[in-house]
């Protein structure tokens, strides 16, 4: 006992040492992030050779051996190691992998956790091989951290409303709504065609932001200003929490979270609408939704017609021994042929906006839909506080749409909440 | 840790099954709470073999209607079954031998040895129970990667060879075996090591089932130590491996999961259906007095 | 002597136990976040600021609320349940105890997303099977897992449903410790079984029933996947718990203000313990 004790002791003392004889952290100052961002070197691609690991989520994971195989046939010097990591705590693998000096050299990156991994130094900068006008606009600020951009978009996705026509056209309408008004008649008039509900937004919860944020966008608003200072208060928050609000106050959508899958409301039409990713297609296809009752459109315009841009971005990491073979992957993964491919082989949509051009995307009405609304489609910035302001944003959505607090009160609420915790830098 | 039974001792020392016949109404309580308790589980094993479409239908079905095993023949498809199998077999088996054989043995030494810092050393024990894995585990990380273990069958086991669950178990049962029972053997002069294998073990059969069947099920299903330790697909775990497949970014293919979890949980049914046996009235005990 | 039989245990606990949950209590006294770990020695010692963040947080004291309700209402119910499933299935069943035993520990071992799935099946406010047998006697069922008032309650009766079977492996174990014949002695006298249950069944099962309480308050107060999959906290934070409090700090990457909670949890379940220990040696 008495030795494990003084084990215990030495132990404690000597973190407390270590930790103390270090001086704190240094006063770093935070940059706007205006202008263009910025790149590190071009990096010469073209004798890349050794060894390379690799690691993405899921499908991505599963399939990515198809593009390693085809990869190595073109740079025979190079071996690809690919390792499949389930989506499940994927960010937490990372993290850890980046504490313990135990990473990849390439990896898939989420593009939410950008501002993370940049900001503690696991990710390197974007060398110039890569023009960001390549990629759709909002895709790339992902990637961007402070000014420096840090890996390149791989894949995208955005969010669309999917309605049903056959209702839409019951209740008087017969266009895509255009506007906050049109969107408001559309889900009235499916809901008079039927429909138990005309509409679906999230009341609150994981994720909410990314429904409500276009919104926001639409309104004229700004999650952030050029000297990184938030901007959540203000007229466009209060109008769109209040356009947001009424969906639930008219009892157009249902006043909390459902107990039976969307795409099965969807389907046998008690749901007239949702807005949701590319992802739905195949989901309410198999639902059981006719391809003649439904279809999509772009978000509605007010100030703007902005919708949210996700899907996922590549890094090199900073402890990565290869970083030529490195970028050569990630570069031969951003060619127009390539995402096409990879399109065809996993149906993630291209971040390269001249693969759009191809008829295997540009032949398709649903997916052109998609292509057209990512060139008006925002990311919220790459913070590394990201997810904890917007589980804050979540939280007043819920507050305002199932709880009592008005639009008024709850814009402010965001705004103290996100003041309060920062942009970590 | 002392029993004391109220009613007077029985001077008859006769063990095996108490009764015969039970009542109707206990088999009417117990078929109940069958019923209320099965349900979960029939829906995962019926869901199996549904199609992903039927499972988004509303309303959802109990029976599938057009029953296949296209997410079994999928999943194996897709996975070095073998393989990943075998990893957790592993890790399992050793966990479950390290937690048994260690945690038996300062559990014996809690229970019936005394030392200075005893009640301490139990105390700081179980106070490892309390503070949430969450905080520990990036440290532990670092620490394993250290040790050159990451990517490791050695990685994956040794954190969780040991456990206060298995000696606060241990000592709670080892404290009920007589006193009386080992002096005699030491008067007999068996050393220690001699009474705790030879009398004391054999007579925990119930507990060590116990803890068998539940340090074996932690391990078969621990889920995120294995995901980060695992840095390449062949040391993946079944459950890591099945993640792996069934969850997406957006979406998650339930059907898949379905058939996932139940080929997951056959070893674990299959090590409590053999080890309940032991779970029977006065093998032990009983002989005992 | 007794030395030799703590060893092996005490060299793998104090490495791999110990030693991270003292880096972590470090931790808790810093400002360190995910943005830190490349160079975890550059923070800056913060003392109790963490640790009175958290107190302060209104967010915490909802989850501080809802966890003892959970923990003082969920801990005797799972071990009622746990006892009583033990207890009947420890009769002199012949026919189909391997059966029975089984389904009562199915729930055990049945994945979390199954469970969920099949529970809101149960719960839903609109297609739920209790709001269907409501409304056959013309009740407007509530929404079990939606409305504010109920949530907690329909979490508390899933998590004891899913873990009496837990609970019944180990009070089965600890039934096997009791001879027979003091029961048999015992009908001979004239005792009822609910005398018998009284009598002898509680008070020779004080050990097994301690370790029950302990581990079951232990898992009780850092209650999580439950409320992770059925309502990730909501509605309102009606189900918000101390661990899904901690977890999603944790997932914003503030490690050090994860560290404080945890320790304060630590505290917590230190004084159910020793609460627990106290009841269950001065009883009967």
């Amino acid at each position: 006992m008495r030795n494990r004790r003084r084990t215990g002791a030495v132990l404690l003392s000597v973190a407390l040492a270590l930790a103390l004889a270090a001086c704190g952290r240094a006063d770093e100052g935070s940059g706007a992030a205006s202008g263009p961002a910025s790149q590190a070197a071009e990096i010469d691609t073209s004798s890349a050779s050794g060894e390379i690991s690799v690691w993405a989520m899921g499908t991505e994971g599963d399939n990515l051996g198809v593009l390693a195989d085809a990869f190595m046939a073109d740079h025979p010097d190079v071996t690809v190691e690919v390792t499949a990591v389930p989506w499940d705590a994927a960010h937490d693998r990372i993290v850890n992998a980046i504490a313990g000096g135990e990473g990849p050299d390439v990896t898939m990156i989420g593009t939410t956790w950008m501002g993370e991994f940049a900001q503690l130094e696991g990710i390197d900068p974007t060398p110039s091989n890569f023009d960001p006008s390549q990629f759709f606009e909002g895709a790339w600020d992902t990637t961007v951290v402070d000014g420096t951009s840090y890996g390149v978009p791989w894949y995208v996705e955005t969010r669309l409303l999917y309605y049903r026509t056959d209702l839409a056209e019951e209740g008087g309408v017969t266009e895509p709504p255009a506007t906050w008004d049109d969107l408001k008649a559309m889900a009235k008039g499916v809901q008079d065609a039927g429909a138990e509900y005309g509409i679906n937004l999230q009341p609150g919860g994981t994720g909410s932001w990314q429904t409500f944020m276009p919104f926001f966008w639409q309104a004229g608003g700004e999650i952030m200003d050029a000297d990184a200072t938030f901007t959540l208060d203000g007229e466009p928050c209060v109008e769109a929490l209040t356009f947001y609000d009424s969906f639930f106050e008219e009892g157009l959508t249902a006043p909390a979270a459902g107990d039976v899958p969307l795409e099965g409301q969807f389907a046998n039409g008690d749901v007239g609408s949702f807005i949701s990713g590319p992802w739905m297609i195949g989901i309410v296809t198999d639902a059981g939704a006719a391809p003649e009752t439904w279809t999509v459109a772009h978000q509605p315009t007010e100030e703007a017609g902005t919708s949210f841009v996700g899907g996922s971005n590549l890094g090199v990491l900073a402890d990565s021994d290869n970083k030529q073979a490195a970028w050569a992957f990630v570069e031969y993964l951003s060619d127009p042929e390539v995402q096409i491919t990879w399109y065809e082989t996993v149906k993630d949509l291209p971040s390269v906006q001249s693969a759009w051009d191809n008829e295997a995307l540009a032949g398709d009405e649903l997916l052109s839909a998609f292509g057209d609304q990512l060139s008006d489609a925002k990311a919220p910035p790459a913070i590394a506080t990201w997810e904890e302001v917007a589980a804050e944003i979540d939280a007043v959505i819920e507050q305002v749409t199932v709880g009592d607090m008005t639009p008024e009160d709850g814009c402010p609420a965001m705004q103290e909440a996100a003041d309060g915790i920062g942009t970590g830098a | 840790m002392t029993t004391v039974a109220p009613t007077r001792d029985s001077a008859t020392a006769h063990a095996g099954p108490r009764r015969g016949g039970s009542a109707w109404w206990l088999y009417l309580l117990l078929i109940i709470g069958v019923i209320l308790l099965v349900g979960p589980f029939i829906w995962m094993v019926l869901g199996s073999i549904k199609t992903t479409g039927e499972l988004r239908q509303v309303p959802p079905t109990w029976l599938p209607k057009n029953p296949t095993l296209s997410n079994y023949t999928d999943l194996l498809d897709r996975l070095s079954f073998a393989r990943f199998f075998l990893n957790s077999a592993i890790v399992a088996a050793a966990v479950t031998a390290g937690n048994v054989i260690f945690c038996s043995m300062l559990g014996y030494a809690l229970a019936k040895l005394s030392f200075p810092g005893k009640r301490i050393l139990f105390a700081i024990v179980l106070g490892t129970l309390m503070v949430p894995a969450i905080v520990t585990f990036m440290p532990l990380f670092v620490l394993v990667a250290n040790l050159g273990l990451v990517n490791t069958h050695a990685g994956l086991i040794l954190p969780f060879l040991v456990g206060a669950f298995g000696v606060f178990l241990m000592r709670q049962f080892i404290g009920g075996i007589p006193d009386e029972l080992l002096d005699a053997a030491r008067v007999d002069g068996a050393g220690e090591h001699y009474i705790f294998w030879r009398i004391v073990m054999p007579l925990c059969g119930p507990a060590i089932a116990t803890l068998t069947i539940l340090t074996f099920l932690g391990s078969w299903n621990s889920f995120l130590w294995p995901l980060v330790v695992a840095n390449t697909e062949d040391m993946y775990t079944l459950p890591v491996a099945i993640a792996l497949f069934a969850t997406g970014q957006q979406e998650t293919n339930v059907a898949l999961l379905m058939a996932g979890s139940v080929v997951v949980i056959l070893p674990v049914l299959i090590v409590f259906i053999f080890l309940q046996r032991y779970f029977t009235q006065g093998i032990a005990m009983t002989g005992i007095k | 002597m007794a030395w030799s039989f703590a060893l092996p245990f005490l060299l793998l606990f104090t490495v791999f136990m110990a030693g991270p949950i003292m880096v972590a209590l470090v931790t808790s006294f810093t400002d360190l976040r995910v943005t830190d770990i490349r160079n975890p020695l550059s923070v800056d010692f913060v003392g109790l600021e963490n640790y009175l963040a958290v107190l302060g947080d209104a967010r915490f004291q909802k989850a501080a609320a809802n966890t003892a309700v959970f923990v003082l209402v969920g801990v005797p119910l799972t071990m009622a349940l746990g006892l009583a499933a033990a207890v009947g299935l420890n009769q002199g069943i012949v026919r189909f105890r391997t059966f029975f035993r089984v389904g009562f520990y199915l729930p055990v071992v049945t994945s979390i997303v199954a469970i969920a799935v099949v529970w809101r099946l149960l719960l839903g406010t609109e297609a739920g099977l209790i709001n269907g047998i409501l409304a056959g006697f013309g009740i407007d069922g509530p929404g079990w897992l939606t409305d504010e008032r109920y949530a907690l309650w329909s979490i508390i009766a899933m998590a004891a449903w899913r873990n009496l079977g837990f609970l019944m492996v180990i009070f089965l174990a600890g039934l096997q410790t009791i001879p027979g014949d003091l029961y048999e002695a015992a009908e001979v006298d004239g005792a009822n079984l609910w005398q018998r249950f009284k009598g002898i069944t509680l008070p020779l099962m004080r050990p097994t029933l301690l370790f029950g309480a302990v581990i079951t308050g232990i898992g009780y107060v850092q209650f999580f996947e439950e409320v992770f999959v059925m309502t990730e906290g909501g509605p309102l934070n009606a189900t918000l718990s101390l661990a899904l409090y901690a977890y999603d700090q944790f997932s914003f990457g503030n490690y050090g203000y994860t560290a404080a909670i945890a320790f304060i949890l630590f505290l917590a379940i230190a004084m159910l313990t020793v609460v627990q220990f106290r009841l269950f040696r001065t009883e009967a």
